[in-house]
């Protein structure tokens, strides 16, 4: 009987290696847990990411990502996918597990960055401050037309930000989420 | 003059230097461990120690495929929980701390790792026969322990986050279980032989009882 277990450990063994990527697809969809609570500026979120920082941003459905076109996804701070939330309501990804950070800007520009220019930022600097046109290769003026206009929305903690990204003030546990206004 | 030293390896090319100088190091041990006079347990935990923390620093590239788990087991098999217990201590110690990473992690990993060493010895009388290791039965027990092992780990999460993380954390590692577990089984079939032979000729008594009587002419 033991003769047998040789070869059956390497089989084993083989037959895990050839297998693992599928299985640890499937337990990763299993094991993701999101808050569930619509007063909180972290509904849909990962309920790891509880207290950190988190900066989302939503495409329109009819121009949505190249990459994150599935759900939401959800990325680390070292850029790793941790989970697709297909259940939140729009699509594009979301980075988070961060602390720390009180400048919106210097928030907004290391979150992205980690995605390794999946969501680059592109923004000009006004009277006003940063004026950001373009995450993700999406630039708001794509939108504008003879009739109307668009632009990055910013909403910190689930209610439209009263200041630019350039002047916000964080807090732990902060959320930010841009999407694309057409007025 | 150039780095000669520099060498970049790809991951492959490092899983296959680690894996020859393990091989070479566990020939070394083996054949001096034939050179030893006597029976002596001490210096076979000895030898087993330094076999498990070269095994889990060399195989750290493959994902929780190292041998620890099933020397350990052995260990609790042939000289008891106390001598396992140790073992499973330095080994977590001195990896974590010369190589790995050490933090409240380790402790948990003693504990894990400690506990297969206890239940190694608790079963030793269902896993050695007659001086023999059924291996069939070492193999599903070392599987299992590999499981076990992991969601002791696990609880090492709690010390930052709430409980109601542990499942699906401990289901999202399920993969890495699975690795554990065939890595331990793999171990099992190739190593347990040898070794246990080793073990059993520095085992000082069979049954590990005291002399109750003195004999006197």
């Amino acid at each position: 009987m033991s003769d047998k277990l040789k070869p059956a450990s390497i089989l084993i063994l083989v037959a895990l290696v050839l297998l693992a990527p599928s299985i640890q697809d499937a337990l990763s969809k299993a094991a993701a847990k999101f808050v569930n609570d619509s007063e909180s500026s972290h509904q849909g979120l990962p309920l790891e990411w509880n207290d950190n920082q988190v900066i989302c941003v939503v495409f329109p459905s009819d121009y949505t990502h190249s990459e994150y076109n599935q759900g939401m996804t959800m990325i680390n701070d070292d850029g790793l996918v941790i989970s697709v939330n297909e259940d939140y309501n729009g699509t594009g990804a979301c980075v988070g597990g961060f602390d720390g950070y009180t400048e919106g800007m210097d928030f907004m520009m290391d979150a992205t960055r980690t995605t390794g220019g999946r969501l680059a930022v592109g923004y000009e600097v006004g009277e006003w401050g940063p004026y950001v046109h373009t995450i993700g290769g999406l630039n708001a003026n794509l939108f504008t037309g003879e009739f109307n206009a668009a632009y990055w929305n910013l909403d910190h903690n689930g209610e439209m930000s009263m200041v630019g990204i350039g002047d916000l003030v964080m807090s732990e546990g902060d959320v930010l989420v841009w999407s694309i206004t057409i007025y | 003059m150039s780095d000669l030293h520099n060498i970049a390896l790809t991951p492959n090319q490092t899983i296959l230097l680690n894996t020859v100088i393990l091989i070479l190091i566990a020939t070394a041990l083996y054949r001096a461990e034939r050179k030893l006079d006597g029976s002596d347990p001490w210096m076979m935990l000895c030898i087993l120690a330094i076999f498990a923390i070269a095994g889990r620093i060399l195989l750290d590239p493959l994902p929780n495929i190292q041998p620890v788990t099933v020397v350990v087991l052995l260990a609790g098999i042939y000289y008891g929980a106390p001598r396992a217990f140790a073992l499973a201590g330095i080994v977590a110690l001195a990896t974590n701390f010369l190589v790995l990473g050490h933090g409240p992690w380790t402790l948990f990993q003693v504990v894990g790792w400690g506990s297969i060493g206890v239940a190694g010895a608790l079963l030793s009388d269902r896993l050695l026969i007659d001086g023999k290791l059924n291996l069939n039965r070492l193999a599903v027990f070392a599987a299992v322990s590999g499981f076990v092992f992991n969601w002791i780990v696990s609880l090492s999460i709690l010390m930052k986050t709430d409980p109601s993380m542990l499942i699906p954390y401990v289901l999202s590692g399920l993969t890495f279980d699975m690795y554990h577990a065939a890595g331990n089984i793999l171990f099992v079939a190739w190593m347990a032989e040898p070794l246990g032979e080793m073990m059993l000729r520095h085992q000082t008594s069979p049954n590990h009882k005291a002399v109750s009587e003195v004999v006197t002419n």
